[in-house]
């Protein structure tokens, strides 16, 4: 099977003149943003602060939108043109996960820079990041999968968000409540985990655990998405 | 002449509903076929089955001389181009930013988009998104997608319907003249003088079988009542019989010069399809 970049990039273009009119969407999107610039104005941020806007820019807007632009394919039947047209699966999820990298990195870099981030020295921190963010973005195609319409897209993004966007605040109440100690598993809690190691040490018999744990989800949620993928392939 | 899609005892069931029932039936390469039936016949079903988009649950259907299903695969879909009611359009983009996207997913040059809306007379709305397009106008702009990479096999799902007569005959000059240069045109539509005016063969598909195959002249010649009809200028109409009976009766009239108006009394497609299905096309 051939990849074609004129083909990917034709789709990358489209998703995002699209994207571009699509204010609903975009005003979502766009909320790390707003909550960045809130935090901006209450001083100095701790770390977890950081983390969470990080985290919530990575989630929301990965998932969100990658699931957003399937659904609405779906919803207007234009996925099926695609689908019947020359261009592979692989060349169509390029082009959509390029739009969605490109507009997720845009607001995490920015949120973070509103917050005063001290991005030097923080290598291992975007490697996970980049990693969470190809979590997220399969997330969202799976999601994209499973829902109908935008509509139902902007409901299921909800429990994304408070499990996985605010999880780093969450963390903070385990001692009151048990049972969030679950959420210690998410990607942004591991992300805050080798912000911290390499805050003091960049000592891999800690720092493979944090690292492990997100490979781990990448390798279930990218598993879980293909799967859905190849079953829904037909009618 | 080559078959280009042949068609064998094809079935297909959605849980416990048969939506098609044994269809058999060949389409040559350089004709247009029209499957004509009410809604709900399974005309959309078989376009699907034929296009790759749905596996049939018995039968074979293969277009190109290879299992239907095997058009799913990226390397034939440059080969057939696809309409249907279901097809969708970016709504925020506009016409060109439409048929760009498709023109760049099949490596077409830009200068085919131009010949296209000239196809489908949209040349002047280029910039319009396409939201603001009328139902008619929508379909223009599908028909003209499915034209961008020259297919050899064109299925058209209903390609007039939400159209206004002159945009209408506009499409059908565009269809014969493709068809003309050698596009094969798979065709199904309620309108019979569409499907008249320009199919070689047609398919009666009625309870998800095909109840009669043949060219429209053809059907029309066999489904003729042997009458002739004379309505004379007192009002008076009369049927006789379209034989040597009828001879001093008429030879009658015309020194008489009584006689309105004088025809043989031919079947529409319409007319067959009921008589044959007992029920309308709608």
């Amino acid at each position: 099977m051939t990849f074609s970049i004129k083909r990917c990039m034709a789709i990358f273009q489209k998703d995002l003149k699209n994207l571009y009119r699509n204010l609903y969407v975009l005003t979502t999107a766009f909320m790390p943003l707003i909550l960045a610039f809130v935090y901006s104005r209450m001083g100095e941020a701790p770390l977890e602060l950081h983390m969470m806007i990080l985290t919530l820019s990575l989630s929301l807007v990965g998932t969100f939108l990658q699931c957003a632009m399937i659904a609405e394919e779906k919803e207007k039947n234009t996925l099926r043109g695609l689908m019947l047209s020359p261009a592979t699966v692989p060349e169509i999820l390029a082009g959509k996960s390029a739009v969605t990298t490109l507009i997720t990195l845009i607001t995490t870099y920015l949120g973070l820079l509103m917050m005063d981030f001290p991005f030097a020295n923080n290598g291992l921190l975007l490697v996970g990041s980049l990693m969470a963010l190809v979590i997220f973005i399969a997330l969202g195609t799976w999601m994209g999968l499973v829902t109908r319409t935008v509509m139902e897209a902007s409901i299921y993004i909800l429990p994304v968000m408070f499990i996985f966007g605010m999880a780093n605040m969450f963390i903070g109440f385990v001692h009151q409540y048990a049972f969030l100690q679950v959420l210690e598993y998410t990607p942004g809690v591991q992300l805050q985990e080798i912000a911290e190691l390499t805050g003091v040490t960049a000592d891999w018999a800690q720092l493979w655990q944090p690292f492990a744990i997100i490979s781990g989800w990448l390798i279930v949620i990218v598993a879980l998405t293909v799967i859905t993928f190849n079953k829904r392939m037909m009618d | 002449m080559e078959n280009i899609v042949e068609v064998n005892d094809l079935a297909k069931a959605f849980g416990n509903k048969q939506a098609l029932n044994g269809v058999s039936f060949q389409v040559k390469k350089g004709e247009t076929f029209g499957f004509l039936g009410p809604s709900g016949s399974g005309k959309t079903t078989t376009i699907k089955i034929l296009t790759g988009q749905v596996r049939q649950t018995a039968g074979t259907a293969n277009v190109f001389g290879i299992p239907a299903m095997k058009l799913a695969k990226p390397a034939f879909r440059q080969r057939f181009g696809v309409v249907t009611d279901n097809s969708g359009l970016y709504e925020r983009l506009t016409i060109y930013d439409n048929l760009k996207l498709y023109a760049d997913l099949y490596h077409i040059a830009q200068k085919r988009i131009n010949e296209v809306l000239e196809m489908v007379n949209l040349q002047s709305e280029y910039k319009t998104q396409v939201q603001k397009l009328s139902k008619g106008m929508t379909q223009r702009v599908l028909l003209a997608r499915a034209l961008l990479h020259k297919p050899e096999i064109l299925f058209l799902d209903e390609p007039t319907s939400a159209l206004d007569p002159a945009n209408s005959k506009h499409i059908h000059k565009g269809l014969k003249e493709l068809n003309r240069q050698g596009t094969t045109i798979f065709l199904t539509t309620h309108d019979m003088e569409e499907a008249d005016h320009l199919c070689d063969q047609v398919a009666f598909l009625h309870k998800g079988t095909v109840q009669l195959l043949d060219e429209p002249k053809n059907l029309k010649r066999q489904y003729r009542e042997d009458i002739i009809c004379v309505e004379l200028k007192s009002g008076r109409e009369l049927e006789l019989p379209l034989d040597a009976s009828s001879a001093a009766d008429i030879e009658r009239f015309i020194s008489e010069e009584i006689i309105e108006r004088i025809s043989t009394k031919e079947p529409t497609l319409g007319d067959i399809f009921v008589e044959v299905t007992g029920r309308e096309l709608v």
